[in-house]
């Protein structure tokens, strides 16, 4: 403790890293949490459509974490465990949503599903509406079973072969061993993904405000009560509701299931011939990747067949009209370019600052630090949202309307992925580098400089991907506080696909989707293949 | 009168109630190559880590020299150190590496160049500047820590556990080198490590620690063959011990009775009182085993092999006498073969080494 005010800069750094989480998480959560009063909290057993918003909000949990965790793990399974043909091919699918929009996998099932849809009615004919509960529960399973592969995929990794060796040794083969072995050691990595997965659809906007219709749930109801009533109250009160479980998951899996993962992650991925895979096993595993990864190729093919189609659904002539259209109004995609850059950036940088003060230095309120650094993880978007309108609409903090509400927004909301990032970076970089440099002469300053920041290049960039990609693609935290004078592509696009324009609804995405992977490119091309994205 | 260089004086270390460094006081005489030697645990590197400067001293003083260096930083102790894991910045060349210090130190370019080469060329690391700490040898790696250290012309050298990343061939080879260049350089050296035989090879004085306290301070001969206490005996090589009463003591010999036998020992320096409880630390290699009774009739114990292993240069037996079990080393057992069954073991008095009760 006496070490550390031998430093003032050090001090200096560690107030700015407290006032700005203190002011920009911890304020605006209080302004939403204190906004409504008691009564308006006491009236929510009475509201109808609140419960019936809580009530959709509880199944679409159920059912959406279920299907994306079960695939998510036949997946993951696959990939791990298998010689299933083309299993390269399906891990390179199922990772593409998790560089889209999350609204996308929704306005993409519209185009494909819908009443006027291409397979639906188009090829076969058929009026049906997939709007509603079920088309909801598709386009939430896939835009989320991704996230669950990944990380069930370094459950299943980290379980030492030899473990499942040694069962086989003993006389278990097969669903035995599965049984008795491989499944009870990824348990808990099984029961983290599924929780995070909660996590993502219970604040999910994209998906329900595109899809789900009239089945109201918790974010979308709280967007229609300030939207359509201006309801201030209203949503302050949906979107508490919504924390609350949110918040709870989140502690509960980063607190216990967390402790109870089994494996160690040592970074060594051992190579040993994977036995031959039953066949019924192997052809039943190809099927469900196969039958997943077209749901999610519809996906690509119907956003980009949108943008390029006259009138969707009667008239499939090509024209180039939608993208002149996007081009000739280009303020909301350069907007949301500019934005999520910047923010993407300053989130990394103060993240970066904020893991080595944590990872390194000693000093009171440091446990605080680390909890209010991830905690913007357990947010939900649109709680976020409205945090920001509530805190910093009015004076003495205006950024009505300005660029900066959303940039702030947007940096303080990605802070947790540039954190865990850094934070596991300093973990693997040996305290005795640091020792080292300081007994060679380096003050904290050049040891941060010199040693650490160097070799934690690729984890500043990995983190600078993730919030940008999430920076670009949000709706549920800018969607509260955009006005015309500082829209950015995603309202603009749920705006075109309400007023019916979806082929201008689609090439906006399509371009945006295209210049995000114009960045991830540049950066594979600059800095090679150490980059690991979505390590969660 | 030997000139003390580095002066530790109850030096205390506290990790939240646990004592690490228990009021440690250590004398270490100028261009020594001393040893903080001890179990996993017992406070040597954290000793050594308050001399380098990481760890602030919660009670006692440390000197260099005249100079206390409690509050002084860490580069300004002009002590290096090299680590266990050599902590070679793996982003930077060896060159970098090694001329890391200097360049905040902001010495002229020319000079560092100079300076560099010169130590490189000293630990036969020339041709290696270019390369990064990934491209060389483990061996090489840790004469390039070595290098980054001795470039800065430190007057106190700490080591900790340097070679315990090394294997065991490159171990004895690098050891002697080391030993080599301290006595060279003449550089005060304090080194960690747990490995007895390392201590023994290469110290001018070791400090036997446990539990956060120095519990003995000595040439390596004299821990070997005059440790302290039960503990160090037991730590620094093998040693079989017999406990028993002091029935006689007179300038030409002390008898003790063990309760099976009566022992004779030689007097020379340790002193013993009729009627004092008393340890005997024998080692190994002292002990004459035959299979025919010795005609030498002192201190012969009559025995049963209950167990052996060949390892070479040696072979071990473990020999039951009545309930007490010694361990007997037979070196060049090549002539003899593998004995079993009834033998002899005769203690030379003078090789019996005697510990007070409760030390």
């Amino acid at each position: 403790m006496r070490k550390i005010f031998r430093e003032p800069l050090l001090v200096a750094t560690l107030l700015l890293v407290f006032l700005g989480l203190g002011f920009f998480v911890l304020y605006p959560m209080v302004s939403v949490l204190t906004y409504p009063s008691i009564q308006d909290f006491a009236s929510i057993p009475g509201n109808a459509r609140y419960l019936r918003a809580i009530y959709n909000t509880f199944i679409m949990v159920l059912l959406s974490t279920t299907s994306a965790v079960v695939i998510g793990f036949l997946f993951a399974y696959t990939f791990t465990r298998t010689n299933v043909p083309l299993k390269k091919v399906f891990k390179t699918f199922a990772l593409l949503p998790l560089f889209s929009p999350p609204f996308m996998v929704a306005f993409s099932y519209i185009l494909m599903f819908g009443r006027n849809g291409l397979i639906s009615y188009t090829l076969f004919g058929v009026r049906y509406d997939i709007i509603g509960w079920h088309g909801l529960w598709l386009s939430e399973t896939i835009a989320f079973f991704p996230l669950a592969a990944l990380i069930m995929e370094g459950v299943l990794q980290s379980i030492p072969p030899s473990l499942e060796y040694a069962g086989r040794n003993l006389g278990a083969t097969g669903w035995k061993l599965f049984r008795t072995v491989t499944f009870p050691l990824a348990r808990p990595g099984v029961a983290g993904a599924a929780l995070l997965v909660a996590i993502y659809v219970l604040a999910d906007f994209g998906n329900p405000i595109m899809i789900a219709g009239s089945f109201i749930v918790l974010p979308t109801e709280a967007w229609y009560r300030v939207s359509g009533w201006g309801d201030v109250t209203g949503a302050a009160v949906l979107t508490s509701i919504l924390l609350l479980p949110a918040f709870f998951f989140f502690v509960f899996q980063r607190y216990w299931v967390g402790k109870r993962e089994y494996t160690t992650i040592t970074g060594k991925v051992t190579l040993v011939d994977i036995p031959p895979t039953k066949w019924i096993l192997k052809w039943f595993l190809f099927g469900c990747c196969t039958l997943v990864s077209l749901l999610i190729l519809c996906i690509f093919f119907g956003l980009v067949a949108g943008a390029f189609s006259k009138g969707w659904g009667f008239d499939y002539r090509p024209t180039l009209s939608h993208w002149h259209h996007i081009f000739s109004y280009s303020q909301p995609l350069i907007n949301s370019l500019y934005y999520a850059i910047i923010a993407a950036l300053v989130s990394a940088s103060f993240a970066m600052v904020s893991a080595y003060l944590v990872a390194r230095k000693e000093f009171v309120g440091k446990k605080t630090l680390d909890f209010i650094a991830i905690l913007p993880a357990a947010i939900p978007g649109v709680f976020f949202g409205i945090g920001y309108s509530l805190s910093f609409n009015t004076p003495p903090i205006d950024l009505y309307g300005t660029s900066l509400i959303i940039i702030f927004s947007m940096i303080f909301w990605n802070i947790p992925i540039g954190y865990q990032t850094a934070h596991g970076g300093f973990q693997q970089i040996a305290r005795s580098l640091g020792e080292a440099a300081s007994n060679l002469g380096a003050s904290s300053l050049r040891i941060f400089w010199d040693i650490e920041l160097p070799l934690l290049k690729s984890a500043y960039i990995s983190a600078f991907i993730v919030s940008f990609i999430r920076a670009v693609t949000t709706l549920s935290v800018i969607i509260f506080l955009v006005t015309s004078t500082n829209i950015v592509a995603t309202f603009r696009i749920l705006n075109l696909v309400n007023d019916g324009f979806l082929g201008q609804g689609a090439a906006l995405t399509a371009a945006l989707l295209f210049l995000t992977f114009v960045i991830l490119g540049c950066a594979r091309l600059l800095f090679g293949r150490k980059i690991e994205l979505f390590k969660i | 009168m030997p000139d003390v260089h580095i002066r530790i004086i109850n030096l205390t270390k506290k990790f939240g109630a646990v004592a690490a460094v228990d009021h440690v006081s250590l004398e270490i005489e100028r261009g020594s190559f001393t040893t903080l030697l001890g179990p996993s645990g017992c406070g040597k590197t954290t000793t050594l880590r308050l001399m380098a400067g990481f760890y602030s001293v919660d009670e006692g003083e440390i000197y260099f020299g005249d100079r206390c260096v409690n509050d002084v930083p860490s580069h300004q102790r002009n002590a290096t150190m090299v680590f266990q894991d050599y902590a070679l910045f793996p982003h930077m060349t060896i060159f970098e590496n090694v001329s890391y210090g200097l360049r905040i130190n902001k010495l002229p370019p020319k000079e560092i160049e100079a300076r560099v080469e010169k130590t490189l060329k000293f630990l036969g690391l020339e041709g290696l500047g270019d390369r990064s700490p990934g491209m060389i040898s483990g061996g090489q790696q840790q004469r390039a820590a070595l290098a980054r250290s001795l470039v800065m012309e430190p007057e106190v050298l700490l080591l900790d556990e340097p070679l315990s990343n090394l294997d065991a061939k490159l171990r004895v080879s690098i050891r002697a080198e080391l030993r080599q260049i301290q006595k060279k350089l003449g550089i005060t050296t304090t080194y960690v490590t747990h490995d007895q035989e390392e201590a023994l090879a290469l110290s001018d004085s070791i400090a036997v620690m446990n539990q956060g306290k120095v519990v003995q301070v000595g040439t390596p001969w004299d821990i070997y063959y005059r440790p302290r206490n039960t503990f160090v005996a037991d730590f620094v090589g093998i040693a079989n011990f017999i406990r028993g009463k002091v029935t006689d003591s007179t300038p030409s010999g002390i008898l003790m009775d063990t309760g099976e036998e009566v022992l004779r020992l030689d007097p020379r320096s340790s002193q013993a009182s009729v009627g004092q409880k008393i340890v005997l630390s024998v080692r190994p290699e002292t002990i004459l085993l035959s299979k025919q009774p010795p005609e030498d009739q002192r201190n012969v114990l009559t025995g049963r092999i209950k167990t052996h292993s060949f390892v070479g240069h040696f072979i071990r037996y473990w020999v039951l006498c009545g309930t007490r079990e010694f361990i007997v080393d037979l070196h060049d057992p090549s002539g003899l073969g593998v004995q079993e069954g009834q033998v002899f073991l005769q203690l030379h008095p003078s090789k019996l080494h005697l510990i007070p009760e409760g030390e």
